[in-house]
């Protein structure tokens, strides 16, 4: 256990910072938990950590003692909008890496203008539910190693379901795919608790540019609405202009910001 | 080790999300908080959403604001 004491102004005693667990800590003010910092590592292999204080003192505290028992880089992530947290961290030394867009995603076909959108020749859409499940996985290992080549897959939005090791896909029903005669060429995955969400769509590096994100989506919404969905809501990155300009040129509306942030 | 902590738990359901990262969260008793998310929550990207019924942690010297520290699957 690796104790520091710390005058904080919360109460008379000293406010005692503690790594309790191999990636939790407290931050204790006469016998209470005043904060707590936690810190796990995604399935991409990055750490990333978190702080829940009331007083700033005891977050930059926590802030303070986090970093300096754990390996660089470490992450944080916070919605743009709570200024106060997004400040709390840049204190601690935490910038920007990226941004992350959620979008309402209307399915109405007469406001996304997909109704009369068609896969392009040679290609058709296989609804979720109805795909080969080794094909599915073939197509999604193919385009994480072509992310993973290039831009790096931890750039892109996150996946933090628990799953065995080397195993993507949970639940292949939720999948819908774009298939040429011999492969799969480009995939969709939509979970729906309430809202449904997009959660990927991704198109072989190979046969992009050809309308076959566009015909997934147009497929995916449109079952959506005939299922009575008005919306669904998607989370894209900044950086990627090519998903940004598929989503707003189907009437997709930015409702808030999620920032990643390095140390 | 002590590990009391200093805040009170109580179940509630988000009656409004508001623009500044922020909810309205209606308690079991009636009373209304403006609570925001729990880092470990937003870590995980778990979305909160309007009627999601939540853990909702109170600091006992402010018992009109408070953290969602848990969301409830139904």
């Amino acid at each position: 256990m690796n104790t520091t004491p710390f005058t904080s102004g919360l109460s008379e005693n000293a406010v005692m910072i503690t790594r309790v667990a191999d990636r939790q800590w407290h931050a204790l003010d006469d016998d209470l938990v005043v904060g707590r910092g936690h810190a796990h590592h995604r399935p991409d292999g990055r750490l990333f950590v978190s702080i829940d204080a009331w007083h700033d003192a005891v977050f930059d505290r926590l802030a303070e003692a986090m970093p300096a028992e754990l390996p660089t880089p470490l992450y944080t992530v916070v919605d743009e909008a709570d200024v106060e947290l997004t400040a709390r961290w840049r204190r601690a030394g935490f910038t920007v890496r990226r941004r992350e867009w959620e979008y309402v995603v209307p399915t109405d076909p007469r406001v996304t203008g997909l109704e009369a959108v068609m896969p392009p020749a040679g290609v058709t859409i296989v609804p979720a539910g109805q795909t080969d499940e080794g094909l599915l996985r073939a197509v999604d290992r193919a385009i994480r190693d072509e992310v993973e080549a290039t831009v790096g897959w931890q750039s892109m939005p996150a996946e933090v379901i628990p799953r065995p090791e080397g195993d993507t896909i949970v639940d292949p029903s939720k999948y819908a795919v774009a298939a040429a005669p011999d492969r799969y060429l480009g995939l969709i995955r939509v979970v729906t608790v309430k809202q449904p969400r997009i959660g990927l769509l991704a198109v072989r590096s190979d046969v992009q540019r050809r309308g076959i994100g566009r015909a997934l989506l147009a497929h995916t919404l449109g079952t959506l609405h005939r299922s009575g969905f008005a919306a669904a809501w998607a989370e894209v990155q900044e950086s990627n202009q090519a998903a940004t300009a598929l989503f707003e040129g189907i009437g997709a509306q930015p409702m808030s910001s999620n920032l990643e942030l390095v140390r | 080790m002590t590990k009391h902590k200093n805040v009170i738990e109580v179940e509630g359901k988000v009656i409004e999300c508001l623009r500044s990262a922020m909810f309205t969260v209606e308690l079991e008793n009636g009373h209304q908080v403006l609570a925001h998310i729990s880092g470990k929550i937003r870590k995980n990207y778990i979305k909160i959403m309007l009627e999601d019924r939540v853990l909702v942690e109170l600091p006992p010297y402010d018992l009109t604001r408070g953290r969602i520290v848990f969301r409830y699957r139904n």
